[in-house]
């Protein structure tokens, strides 16, 4: 084994690793984002509203990552109205490919983690609101989200880690994040244990961090509940 | 209809599917009325208060609140009726004061994030005004000094005052309680009850549903008895605890004392 390849090589493999945190951060945003509209629409009891976001769901948490990658990477290139349109110059970057596909796939996740957490508010803390004539619009943004937002965290950094390690796929596609870039490398230094080892290496590195991050954040959202008497 | 009726119940009908739960109540509350609703598990006291805002959507009957009728339509769907606008809904609510068996606190806020919640958000009072008027009822409820405490942190009694105190908050017109101690250790009960025995003799107007006899005798001026959805006997404490007309009112007075 030659870990000098790791040392001369490390620098590279850490701009591949901004790549991957870039990569998660903005997918994540945008699909957290998304599945806010789409994890309300799913708790909706009205079953047209219930419609669109469940065939949504159902179609990025049935199929592939990867399938979903190409369809939007090799897809979208095929319809001469997307080649024409003003985005063009934005879609046929494997980066905007990448960050197209996944933030549709976490948002997918993301809108059913929401709807479960909804879901799971006491129905009487709901009732209390309502008893004192909260509508609507401020029965969701005053005390469904804020209270669902405590229950989702850790399903939602469960998320966050599959959907960071589900990122090496962007590399299939050409772009140069933490996999892409052990790749190349590799191809030149033939030596994939190494590269590979230090590359899985960071990733761990990554999911800890994640782990770590959601821990804190759960410890303030949920402090209401480690107080006791 | 009079002009110091708070609560005015029509015929009120409830059924889940061909299960009838009430069977056309009536009942007028007037103003500093103390009506207390008692009857066995299943006679449809719960049911009923649920009813009067909607908490539960009646099946049949007419609602009106501080003198205000309160639009109904029939749902296609569940058959029950429900409010023609939301709006008039959340409006006749925020007059109507409810209290829940069990509490139904907000646990990731405060106490006095609890508090002031409906007349910051409903009412649309300044947090300055809020805040003040909230720690005026925290200290009628004797829990002032945790009012940054969250809700787990306390006793149930201590919950049911702060509730009651978040109820209070919206300065309500009448104030109807669900079963309020049924979910206590019995030594909580009391500290409840002397806050309600307090409300009550401040000549708020309130429905209770309980199955705290000896208080209900003392603090109501009326009493309703409901048996398996109807009203076997209504009237003054005296004549419902120690005279009552129906037999099975007699029966279920004798069983409890």
């Amino acid at each position: 084994m030659e870990f000098g390849v790791v040392v001369e090589y490390f620098p590279r493999l850490l701009e591949g690793m901004l790549t991957t945190i870039e990569l998660v951060l903005v997918s994540g945003l945008i699909g957290s984002l998304l599945a806010l509209p789409i994890g309300l629409a799913r708790h909706s009891h009205r079953w047209w509203l219930k419609a669109i976001p469940y065939g949504y769901i159902f179609f990025f948490r049935g199929t592939p990552l990867l399938v979903q990658i190409f369809l939007v990477y090799y897809g979208l290139a095929q319809f001469d109205a997307v080649k024409e349109s003003a985005l063009w110059p934005y879609l046929k970057e494997p980066y905007w490919c990448a960050i197209i596909a996944f933030s549709l796939n976490t948002a997918a996740y993301t809108a059913e983690i929401l709807r479960g957490a909804l879901g799971a508010i006491p129905k009487g803390e709901i009732e209390a609101a309502r008893s004192i004539g909260m509508r609507q619009s401020k029965l969701y943004s005053r005390i469904m989200l804020p209270r669902a937002f405590g229950m989702l965290l850790p399903a939602y950094g469960n998320e966050i880690i599959l959907m960071l390690k589900g990122s090496a796929l962007a590399s299939t596609i050409t772009l140069l994040d933490l996999t892409g870039t052990a790749r190349t490398i590799i191809a030149r230094t033939y030596t994939p244990i190494e590269i590979f080892l230090a590359a899985g290496g960071l990733y761990l590195v990554m999911s800890m961090a994640v782990i770590y991050a959601f821990r804190q954040l759960e410890k303030r959202q949920n402090r209401h509940l480690q107080l006791s008497r | 209809m009079p002009e110091n009726s708070a609560i005015w119940l029509k015929n009120i009908h409830k059924s889940y599917g061909d299960l009838e739960v009430l069977k056309g109540i009536d009942l007028q509350a007037h103003e500093h009325d103390v009506i207390s609703i008692i009857g066995s598990s299943g006679s449809g006291k719960s049911t009923f208060l649920r009813c009067i805002n909607l908490l539960e959507n009646p099946t049949e009957g007419e609602i009106y609140i501080t003198g205000e009728k309160l639009d109904l339509k029939r749902d296609g769907k569940s058959g029950d009726l429900d409010a023609v606008s939301q709006k008039q809904l959340a409006q006749l609510r925020s007059r109507v004061g409810f209290v829940f068996q069990n509490f139904n606190l907000w646990p990731h806020k405060t106490l006095l994030e609890n508090v002031i919640e409906g007349p910051t958000q409903v009412l649309g009072k300044s947090r300055d005004e809020a805040i003040a008027h909230a720690e005026e009822l925290l200290t009628k409820v004797g829990l002032l000094e945790r009012k940054d405490f969250y809700p787990n942190q306390l006793s149930g009694g201590q919950q049911q005052r702060v509730a009651i105190a978040r109820t209070l908050a919206m300065e309500p017109q009448v104030l109807l309680f669900d079963e309020p101690t049924s979910a206590l250790d019995p030594e909580l009960v009391g500290e409840v009850l002397n806050v309600m025995r307090d409300l009550a003799a401040e000549g708020r107007t309130m429905l209770i549903v309980t199955h705290e006899m000896t208080f209900a005798r003392e603090v109501s001026n009326k009493v309703m008895f409901l048996h398996q959805g109807q009203v076997e006997e209504f009237g003054p404490p005296e004549q419902v605890f120690e005279n009552p007309t129906s037999e099975r009112c007699r029966e279920f007075i004798s069983s409890i004392f």
